[in-house]
């Protein structure tokens, strides 16, 4: 399975959800696949746009919100598997897409590249539902089962590495600008004033 | 009341809605306020990079968050806090206990004590420090100067403030 692929099937079944994406190529393909501004695309902070979209579902408990995580960011932050099983938001779901390489880097394979259970690991952190797909028409039949499912719900999306992340760009926006958009939309959404009068 | 009741008190008057903590020993007892609290949302997390993150994405939904952690926790999370808050401009509020001062006399805090405040200059992100019961009613103060300057705003206890002169 493709990256690309996986997230254009993700776009397809996502109905309202809002997205957080970390940095690296699914944020970039979710950008093509979606075009979406409900979406905060993480430029740094590696391994922590885990924790933004947990503080984020658990404030806003009706809105159904998927995580686009990485293996490489996930193995930066362990740890927020055990607080994300603790909290345990019902909104939540988490997709790791596995390649085992930091493909940003031009594909440097990962520490224990392939050896490790990701889904192992969320199940024995306390997370009771977990899947691992590594096909395009098993992600299709599991979809509709993840989104009516209760969170938190952790995928690992096994695809392949690819030699370069570049032929997909990310979205051209600045940092900025993805706080700005990304906010005023979830005011709209949530019916909410994020910003005050003077615009901060 | 003690300064943990007290800014436990302030923070309701700011509305904050959910707190994210990993304590050191000095904000233990103001964690334990905030667990005990149904209003406010306690999220204790597994290291403090998580808790400033957390609090990053609570803010997105309109609702007023806080990270509480230890000095030496905050040095572990400027890498999140610069790459991240600095870099789409979001504020974060940090309550911090100030360690390694001339009355903190535990050794493995003595370079917290002379390198935090440099390193927040380095990275230009705002302080305050609260060293008295009377100065706490500043909070809903800072906590608005912590959205205004979009960054990450820390405010320190210390411990005079917390546990009383050292030399009484």
């Amino acid at each position: 399975m493709k990256t690309r692929d996986a997230m254009r099937v993700i776009a397809a079944h996502r109905g309202d959800a809002v997205a957080v994406c970390a940095l690296g190529m699914a944020s970039n393909e979710w950008w093509q696949a979606t075009k979406s501004e409900e979406t905060f695309y993480v430029h740094g902070a590696m391994g922590f746009a885990a924790s933004f979209a947990l503080g984020f579902a658990l404030m806003a408990p009706e809105v159904p919100v998927l995580l686009l995580n990485a293996d490489g960011s996930l193995c930066m932050n362990l740890g927020c598997l055990l607080t994300e099983a603790q909290q345990a938001p019902q909104n939540l779901k988490h997709f790791v897409v596995d390649n085992r390489v930091y493909q940003t880097v031009s594909a440097v394979p990962m520490v224990n590249r392939g050896l490790t259970d990701y889904a192992g690991i969320a199940r024995s952190a306390g997370i009771p539902r977990t899947l691992t797909l590594d096909n395009v028409p098993d992600l299709e039949k599991a979809m509709p089962e993840i989104m009516a499912a209760p969170g938190p719900y952790f995928t690992v999306l096994r695809v392949e590495a690819e030699p370069s992340y570049l032929e997909v760009p990310p979205n051209d926006y600045e940092g900025a600008e993805i706080k700005y958009r990304f906010g005023r939309a979830m005011e709209k959404r949530l019916g909410v004033k994020i910003f005050g009068p003077s615009g901060y | 009341m003690d300064a943990y009741e007290l800014i436990h008190r302030e923070l309701t008057r700011v509305g904050v809605k959910l707190a994210a903590t990993l304590p050191d020993d000095w904000v233990g007892p103001l964690i334990g306020r905030i667990d005990a609290d149904p209003a406010i949302r306690h999220v204790p997390v597994a290291r403090e990079s998580e808790a400033v993150v957390v609090a990053t994405g609570a803010f997105f939904t309109g609702k007023k968050s806080v990270a509480v952690i230890g000095n030496t926790g905050l040095l572990t999370c400027t890498g999140e806090l610069a790459t991240l808050n600095l870099r789409h401009q979001i504020p974060v509020f940090c309550i911090v206990s100030m360690r390694g001062t001339y009355d903190d006399h535990r050794i493995w805090q003595e370079v917290q004590g002379r390198r935090t405040i440099p390193l927040l200059q380095a990275y230009d992100f705002p302080y305050q420090v609260l060293d008295s019961l009377d100065e706490i009613g500043c909070i809903p103060a800072v906590y608005e100067a912590s959205r205004l300057q979009k960054r990450p705003y820390i405010l320190f206890l210390t411990r005079r403030l917390l546990k009383g002169k050292a030399w009484q």
